[in-house]
């Protein structure tokens, strides 16, 4: 008995030294990048272990990023396009999301299939396609307002094609992942509910925004949450879509800026990285189980 | 109670902003690059003229491109690595101990950090005088393998021979947390029973998880082994933003978005972009029949 309670806690000791060290490797970057933002000395920043302990502890570094680099505005884009994707996503994948579910219509065995399809397409590959779309929606936007005599200033062209907000998030409006997702939620709530409804004259607008939506609040949270992160931690296409600097993001600002020739400081370069992971760090925190607890609905 | 037909009208009325935007920003890309692939397009004008498989022609006798499709192939190493790695540690947080949930969220970072971002701090990381060189010599000094005065400085993305498997590494940190999570739903599935029998029949680590927890996750297995084969034909982000394919680390998809956007080669990326396809077309079918034949 004895000795089984020794390899209990000897396998016990095991598995927080795998724990620990595996987590070391997941975080250091991290705390890399803190402890040489939190160093006003920066000459411990290539020691090893020293770097990894904030010596002369000032908030200096995090002060100049925001003197010496458009900060702010790079956050203000980020939540500028977080939330109109957000919004967008839901939208589309709600409404797309329950006919699929409910609906019986010719052609929806064929659309769904098309729809799941285009998670095997690599969409690395749209890039090109969508730069030159963009593009002409530009033209066309500039040459519609040249046609209704619109003040030049306006500048439409902005507006929807290339370097606009519109054309930075809306390829991610239409996704696989998020109309599944809401077709799985609305195919679990019970038929009365719909039935109910129906016989009380509900139209079906009506069905999915005063029965669904509300039921599938945990789902579209989900959704919500998902879409936020990927939104603000996307860097390929804001950048070759957004040209001028006051429209980057933080993903592609904070980066344009840290290679750039802003790089002569490495705790400065620290200090801006922990500024823009901190945000997510702690929206994480917050809802850390829709990503670690309640991925298995997406699985099976 | 309405007809069929009405129903039909707004099924499609509430499907069509997921089937428009669907239709000009994923389907009509692939028929647009197939036809760019066989096209001379000027991007100044926006015309296009036959060029009778020029671009194909010349990425087929292309020395980058054979070199990209060999980079990408090699990606393909990271795979097993990772679903070996991601299933041993989704069995270790499996537990119920304390703080488990931290070392669970800990692991998860890496996911939800913007790959931009990680890679500045990796690139400080993987310098000559970088992070890794430091631990490494610290550790090689504490053991004795180096006298004092040497330090290791290899060129851990300067160098043509490492600097793709230097971003390999890159994308084992940033990819293992999903995979993790994955695992984990597949190993929540399995009863507990199953495990604590095996202990009473003397079973040890080893061998329980050969035996019982790889059999019983395969079907996670076989998913995470195709999610991540596609994902690794797909690594071309993580070149952009930490080689920006300099020693010898053009990938297949990044040769596609450098012929595009530095050289302004539309129509030579859209023949590119389409070999690629082709390859991850032929994945998906194999991926359907594995899936096909579980049901």
């Amino acid at each position: 008995m004895a000795s089984n309670t020794l390899r209990r806690i000897i396998g016990l000791i095991l598995q927080y030294a795998g724990l620990l060290a595996f987590m070391a490797f997941t975080t250091f970057p991290f705390f890399w990048a803190l402890s040489v933002a939190l160093s006003a000395d920066p000459s411990y920043i290539w020691l090893f272990p020293d770097a990894f302990v904030p010596h002369d502890f000032s908030f200096m570094w995090f002060k100049r990023v925001f003197a010496e680099m458009p900060f702010m505005v790079y956050l203000k884009n980020s939540t500028i396009m977080s939330f109109w994707t957000i919004i967008g996503v839901v939208a589309v994948s709600v409404m797309a999301g329950y006919p699929l579910a409910r609906l019986k219509f010719p052609g929806r065995g064929l659309i769904f299939a098309g729809i799941i399809a285009t998670l095997m397409l690599p969409s690395e590959t749209n890039i090109i396609p969508n730069f030159i779309t963009l593009k002409n929606f530009g033209m066309w936007a500039a040459a519609l307002q040249e046609h209704l005599h619109l003040p030049s200033d306006w500048n439409m062209r902005e507006w929807v094609g290339l370097n606009s907000y519109f054309g930075a998030i809306i390829p991610n409006f239409a996704g696989a992942f998020g109309i599944f997702l809401m077709k799985q939620a609305f195919e679990q709530i019970p038929q009365d509910l719909v039935d109910a409804a129906r016989v009380d004259g509900a139209t079906e607008l009506q069905i999915m925004w005063r029965v669904m939506v509300p039921v599938s609040i945990p789902s579209i949270a989900a959704l919500t949450i998902f879409t936020l992160v990927n939104a603000w931690n996307d860097y390929l296409w804001p950048s070759i879509v957004m040209n001028s600097k006051e429209k980057l993001p933080l993903a592609v600002g904070v980066f344009n800026d840290l290679t750039g020739p802003f790089a002569t400081s490495t705790s400065l370069v620290m200090a801006a990285i922990v500024m823009t992971v901190i945000p997510v760090l702690i929206f994480f925190a917050f809802t850390q189980r829709y990503f670690i607890g309640g991925l298995d609905g997406a699985v099976k | 109670m309405k007809t069929s037909s009405s129903y039909t009208a707004i099924a499609y009325l509430f499907l069509a902003p997921a089937l428009i935007l669907m239709g000009i920003f994923t389907f009509w890309p692939v028929g647009f690059n197939t036809y760019l692939a066989f096209q001379d397009y000027s991007l100044a004008d926006g015309t296009s003229t036959w060029n009778n498989f020029a671009h194909f022609k010349y990425i087929y006798g292309e020395e980058l491109f054979h070199q990209a499709i060999k980079n990408s192939l090699l990606c393909l190493l990271v795979v097993p690595v990772i679903q070996l790695a991601a299933l041993v540690v989704a069995k270790l947080v499996n537990d119920k101990l304390p703080f488990i949930t931290l070392f669970r969220a800990s692991y998860y970072i890496p996911v939800i950090t913007a790959v931009s971002i990680a890679a500045v701090v990796w690139t400080n990381v993987y310098k000559y005088d970088g992070m890794l060189n430091l631990v490494l010599t610290w550790f090689l000094q504490k053991l004795h393998i180096l006298a004092a005065g040497q330090v290791v400085d290899i060129q851990w993305i300067g160098d043509p021979k490492i600097a793709i498997f230097s971003v390999m590494g890159f994308v084992f940190w940033k990819g293992i947390g999903y995979y993790m999570v994955l695992y984990l739903a597949g190993l929540q599935a399995i009863p507990a029973e199953v495990e604590e029998a095996a202990v009473l029949d003397g079973a040890n680590a080893w061998q329980r998880f050969w035996k019982i927890t790889v059999p019983m996750v395969k079907p996670t297995i076989l998913l995470c082994t195709l999610l991540s084969t596609i994902a690794a034909l797909k690594i071309f982000q993580e070149v952009a933003v930490l080689t920006r394919g300099q020693s010898d680390t053009y990938t297949a998809l990044f040769y596609v978005y450098a012929q595009a956007f530095q050289n302004y080669n539309f129509g030579r990326a859209a023949a590119a972009s389409l070999v690629v396809t082709f390859f991850c077309m032929i994945l998906a079918v194999v991926q359907f029949r594995f899936f096909g034949d579980k049901k």
